[in-house]
């Protein structure tokens, strides 16, 4: 236990290491992109502006402070837990953060799930037959999830049902699961779909080559010549044993999908976090997006400390070290 | 592992080998087929010149002039489809080429020589590694004034930290081989040994990698066209197609599934390509799926 | 009104009206009112608008701001119009009417105005409006400390007095017969004096229609019916600005009927929404030029200039990269004072006139010119960039395009820093407002016109102080014309912007300044 924990403590530390290396690295790139807060709300209008106006804007955009200033209030804030002020929405960037994150949460959660439900054992029937139809089948499915992008199936997908059927549940404006469960899971329905067949590609190809893997070993070997069901083998001794890299995966998916949504939470209409990054970027607002992203790139480490605990809880070999 | 010889005996079956798969020599045929289709519009001897406008002949349905049919502005979506296989085409090329360059260099100089460089190189791996790698590309290719170039710059940027990682691993254990440890001891300078003994050694993996890649670089291309942030209008690119197909989907359905049906066409072909190679160069995965 | 209003029951019988749509629009102006009432519509437009409901407007983008001195972006900027009042407002033919003030009468030389307020109107939070209110507002705009978007409005305004709670003077340096029409714009709101820029950024206080009832960032703005409006109450109960950020969206959202409105840049997206919608084809008072900056390289020559005017032809153009979906127009398109689009040393495209120009600069053998394009600034810009050069290259013009992300092309634009920009610029509907800031050598943006001249600064001084209104065209007549002689920019083409409503709304206009002030008096059925 104490190997585990010291190794779980070195992690940590790597993992906070990498946010500030995040940090310092999303403040200057914001900004180096071309134009500020001014010209970005203002568009060419702001060629009429006098040098007391442009001043007093700079001032009210928190422009006026040299980088190293902003560079350090804005750390020294994240320390007191205050992510800044978007001065558009006039609201923390904690609040919106806080309403952004569980939507794309429960967003990346859905998709995963449904991209396991098909990914698992699709994987599985794959590999219990090598080469033959169901394998081919399989191997083309996750093929097919890999090629089609996102964009392409959320486009089309809303189009149709929308215009088709008159199913449009993402039209309606968003709502929480608290505030109405039927229309919010009507409204996470299509998006979870998109992004869980993309998923469930790289899910199918690993419990494929897992199962494959595993069954190979000496253990299952032994087993079938002891005569153990197949579908017993299967199931409690070849599945189990090709866990490792399915979770592996799993997590690396999810860390993905905190901040890979962007597209499908644009198309579907679902206020994001990847929206929230997206429309700050446009609008230039560095508060919004520096925080917006460190929390994103805070929530992919957090994941992936975690599939590695659970890895480690998982994997007798790494337990035993 | 072994030395460098019989790596470059190997390496000239290796394309005879994909052809000889089945699903790689029809990936690779169709692959060349699309480049050399590709070429040849942008040269203007096959098809219309994809960024003219002819609105007499708007929206037109898929027909014996235009075989794709016509866009809003009266284009030859054949001519911007396939030329827009062939920019995605450069771009992704262009921009794996960046990320396998300084990736692999970035985890070959790590792993061989550990100390403050490889704490450096992997630090910067982790960084680029927590950002998502749409956003990232997204917030490159905003600061890039944007052309074809920047924009496979951005993306050649967000995929080193792959190339980076893969290699490091190999190169970390390679250094403890006899054969380095012999090379050292005979007072080869450590340059020398990196690549001359290194180096050499992980190429399968790093080609299996730009294989691999080269999928994702077309899909994040083409999601950054998509989003506006591609290369710039009228240059055709799948993307952005597919972008103002959304609204034309019901009118003129051709607008939309042509991009749709060439890209998913050209990453299936790009996918299978990289199994196959990934089949005959990694032993390992040669193992589990033969 | 110059508008056109068609049933588009089906997308392809719609899409096949499309091209014919700019070629009939100014026949169609006319017959308008009839086409109303001889056309049986899909449900009962002229029956009166009922009382209540909740209507939603579909944007792609939220309102940026709720602060009205402030305010420039469209959304942010509609939406304040139906929540703040200014001292005068437009009717839909673009004619100044009564808002706040009442009557206004102006001293013999021009130089005051006397407004008299209206009576019993209340903010929103209760407290009475007056004279003190109009006072603070104005005067807060004019701080430059304050960072108001109109404050060059009320430049020419020396003082501001009070004489009793219903009636406010505004005293002149110079007579400005614009001023009138300038002081509708929402930039110029009458906030209560108790309020700062602090307190209106989070909760809205105005005189308005409309009072603003929550906003959350991303996904919609709800207004609601002010109860002590001073005016005819609004039918609906609530008014929501829903972001869906992508058109298709929108339009998908409005084909299941779950967005009763929403204006489309494009004729296409707008076409496609099914079911019972009524797209309205706006034209704008905005218009797209190739600024020439006169004071830049080879665009100082004149006969290099006129070179080039004489080469575009605009219509051909406007056909290639907006679908024909425009008109073409000369530099003033503020209706009443509207350019003469053909009044040009080369009314149509004549290359041979062209290249004597050029020759006449000294440049008989070609010449090369830089352009800026904005990417994504607004739609269309890059196409028109490229049939631009192409007409260009035929008279031995090179254009070369630099195609700019956003934030670089509006720092370029605003310092001026172009030989040639192509560019969407906003119009006003007073010639005044448009290009009182472009053109005199004291204006804010002349840096960015590239011109001026001593006779185009006593034309401005003189068009505002000129009350007649024929002598006043004359004099904005002399405007275009100098502008169009010295081929000062090149004038292309307005566009249209294109409202979709559901038939099951009722009351309301488009107006070609963008205005979405007819929410007021729109209601569902």
């Amino acid at each position: 236990m104490r190997v585990l924990e010291s190794a779980v403590v070195k992690k940590a530390a790597g993992s906070l290491a990498t946010l500030v290396g995040v940090a310092i690295f999303v403040f200057f790139m914001l900004r180096a992109i071309p134009g500020d807060a001014i010209s970005a709300s203002l568009g060419t209008e702001a060629a009429g502006l006098t040098e007391v106006q442009r001043k007093s804007l700079e001032e009210y955009y928190g422009l006026d402070q040299s980088l190293a200033s902003q560079f350090f209030s804005w750390v020294g804030n994240l320390f007191q837990g205050n992510l800044g002020f978007s001065v558009r929405a006039q609201q923390s960037v904690l609040d919106l953060t806080a309403a952004a994150l569980p939507v794309t949460f429960q967003l990346a959660v859905f998709a995963i799930i449904l991209a396991l439900a098909i990914g698992v054992p699709v994987g599985m029937l794959a590999a219990s037959r090598v080469g033959k139809p169901r394998d081919v089948i399989g191997q083309a499915l996750s093929l097919i999830g890999l090629s089609v992008p996102a964009f392409l199936l959320a486009t089309t997908l809303l189009t149709f049902l929308a215009v088709n059927l008159g199913f449009n549940p993402n039209g309606l404006g968003y709502k929480t699961f608290f505030e109405d469960p039927v229309v919010n899971l009507q409204q996470m329905l299509l998006p979870s779909l998109v992004l869980g067949f993309g998923i469930s590609a790289p899910i199918i190809r690993t419990t494929r080559a897992a199962v494959l893997d595993v069954s190979g070993q000496d253990f299952v070997r032994t087993a079938k010549a002891k005569g153990v069901s197949t579908r017993r083998l299967q199931f409690k001794h070849i599945l189990r044993n090709a866990l490792i890299p399915i979770v592996t995966m799993t997590g690396l998916q999810f860390g993905y999908l905190l901040g890979g949504a962007v597209v499908v939470e644009q198309i579907f209409s679902l206020p994001g976090v990847g929206r929230q990054v997206l429309t700050g970027i446009q609008q230039k607002e560095y508060a919004l997006v520096q925080s917006t992203v460190l929390v994103i790139a805070a929530a992919f480490v957090i994941v992936n400390l975690l599939t590695d605990l659970l890895y480690r809880a998982i994997d007798p070999r790494v337990r035993a070290e | 592992m072994q030395s460098v010889a019989p790596e470059k005996a190997k390496s000239p079956s290796v394309f005879a080998r994909i052809l000889r798969s089945w699903t790689g020599g029809t990936s690779l045929i169709v692959l060349a087929a699309l480049l050399v289709l590709s070429i040849l519009v942008n040269l203007g001897v096959v098809g219309f010149d994809p960024i003219a406008q002819t609105p007499a002949d708007r929206l037109l349905a898929p027909n014996g002039t235009y075989w794709f049919g016509t866009d809003q502005f009266g284009r030859d979506i054949f001519s911007r489809v396939i030329s827009g296989v062939g920019s995605s085409a450069l771009i992704s090329g262009v921009a794996v080429t960046i990320a396998a360059l300084f990736g692999t260099l970035l985890g070959l100089v790590g792993g061989f020589y550990r100390g403050v460089i490889d704490v450096f190189g992997s630090g910067l791996t982790n960084v680029l590694f927590a950002f998502p790698p749409l956003l990232l590309a997204l917030t490159l290719a905003s600061v890039l004034d944007r052309n074809w170039f920047t924009v496979a710059v951005a993306i050649g940027i967000v995929y080193i930290p792959i190339f980076a990682r893969v290699t490091r691993g190999p190169v970390l254990s390679l250094r403890e081989i006899e054969f380095v440890k012999a090379a050292k001891s005979t007072g080869m300078a450590s340059i020398g040994i990196m690549f001359k003994h290194v180096l050499p050694n992980i190429y399968s993996i790093a080609i299996i990698q730009i294989a691999l890649s080269l999928s994702w670089a077309v899909l994040t291309e083409a999601a950054l066209s998509f989003l506006g942030l591609g290369s710039p209008p009228p240059a055709p690119s799948l993307g952005s197609m597919i972008y103002e197909a959304r609204t034309l989907v019901l009118i003129a359905p051709w607008t939309l599934w042509a991009p749709g049906a060439v890209i998913v066409v050209f990453v299936v072909c790009l996918n299978l390509l990289g199994d196959s190679l990934r089949d005959i160069l990694d032993p390992r995965s040669k193992e589990v799926n033969s | 009104m110059t508008q056109l209003n068609r049933q588009s029951a089906s997308p392809i019988k719609a899409l096949a009206l499309a091209s014919a749509a700019a070629m009939v629009l100014v026949g169609c102006a006319a017959a308008d009112e009839e086409q109303e009432t001889v056309a049986p519509t899909a449900s009962e437009t002229q029956e009166p608008a009922a009382v209540g409901g909740n209507m939603v407007v579909g944007i792609t983008v939220d309102p940026d701001t709720i602060f009205p001195w402030k305010a420039t972006q469209f959304q942010a900027f509609r939406m304040l119009e139906n929540v703040y009042d200014t001292l005068t407002a437009f009717d839909a033919d673009l004619n100044v009417v009564p808002g706040l003030a009442e009557s206004w009468e102006i001293s013999a030389d021009g130089t005051s105005i006397t407004f008299d307020l209206r009576d019993g109107v209340t903010f929103a939070d209760g407290s009475s409006f007056g004279s003190e209110d109009v006072k603070y507002s104005y005067e807060a705009i004019q701080d430059e400390e304050n960072a108001a978007v109109a404050r060059s409005t009320l430049g020419g305004v020396t003082s501001i007095e009070t004489p009793d709670a219903d009636t406010v003077v505004l005293n002149l340096a110079t007579a400005d017969v614009g001023l009138l029409a300038n002081l509708t714009s929402v930039n110029l709101a009458i906030v209560s004096s108790d309020d700062t820029e602090e307190s209106l950024s989070t909760a809205t206080n105005g005189t308005g229609p409309f009072v603003l009832e929550s906003r959350t960032a991303g996904q919609n703005v709800v207004l609601a019916r002010n109860s002590s409006y001073w005016g005819n109450p609004t039918p609906l109960d609530t008014l929501e600005f829903r972001v869906l950020p992508d058109e298709a969206a929108i339009a998908a959202a409005m084909s299941a009927g779950n967005v009763q409105m929403a204006v489309f840049s494009d004729p296409i997206t707008a076409r496609t929404v099914s079911g019972g919608v009524t797209v309205n084809t706006t034209p704008q008072l905005s218009y797209h030029a190739l600024m020439l900056n006169a004071r830049n390289g080879s665009m100082t020559s004149t006969d290099v200039r006129l070179a080039i005017s004489c080469a575009i032809d605009r219509q051909s153009v406007l056909d290639t990269a907006l679908l024909g979906e425009g008109e073409v127009t000369g530099p003033i398109t503020s209706p009443a004072f509207k350019s003469d689009p053909n009044a040009r040393p080369c009314p149509e495209r004549d290359l041979a006139k062209s290249a004597e120009y050029l020759a006449a600069s000294g440049n008989a053998g070609g010449l090369e010119i830089d352009a800026i394009v904005a990417q994504d600034l607004y739609a269309g810009a890059v196409d028109i960039a490229q049939a631009v050069a192409a007409q260009l290259a035929e008279a031995n013009i090179t254009l070369n395009l630099e195609v700019l992300e956003s934030g670089t092309y509006i720092d370029r634009w605003i310092a001026g820093d172009f030989e040639t920009a192509i560019a969407l610029n906003g119009g006003r509907p007073d010639p005044d407002g448009m290009y009182g800031r472009y053109f005199p050598s004291t204006g804010n943006l002349n840096q960015v016109s590239g011109y001026s001249s001593d006779s185009m600064d006593k034309l401005f001084a003189d068009g505002k102080v000129e009350g007649d209104p024929a002598a006043r065209k004359a004099i904005y007549d002399a405007v275009s014309k100098e502008l169009e002689d010295n081929a000062v920019w090149v004038w292309l083409f307005s566009g249209y912007t294109y409202t979709a409503t559901s038939d099951t709304i009722t009351g309301f206009t488009p107006m070609t300044t963008g205005s979405w002030q007819y929410l007021r008096t729109t209601g569902l059925q």
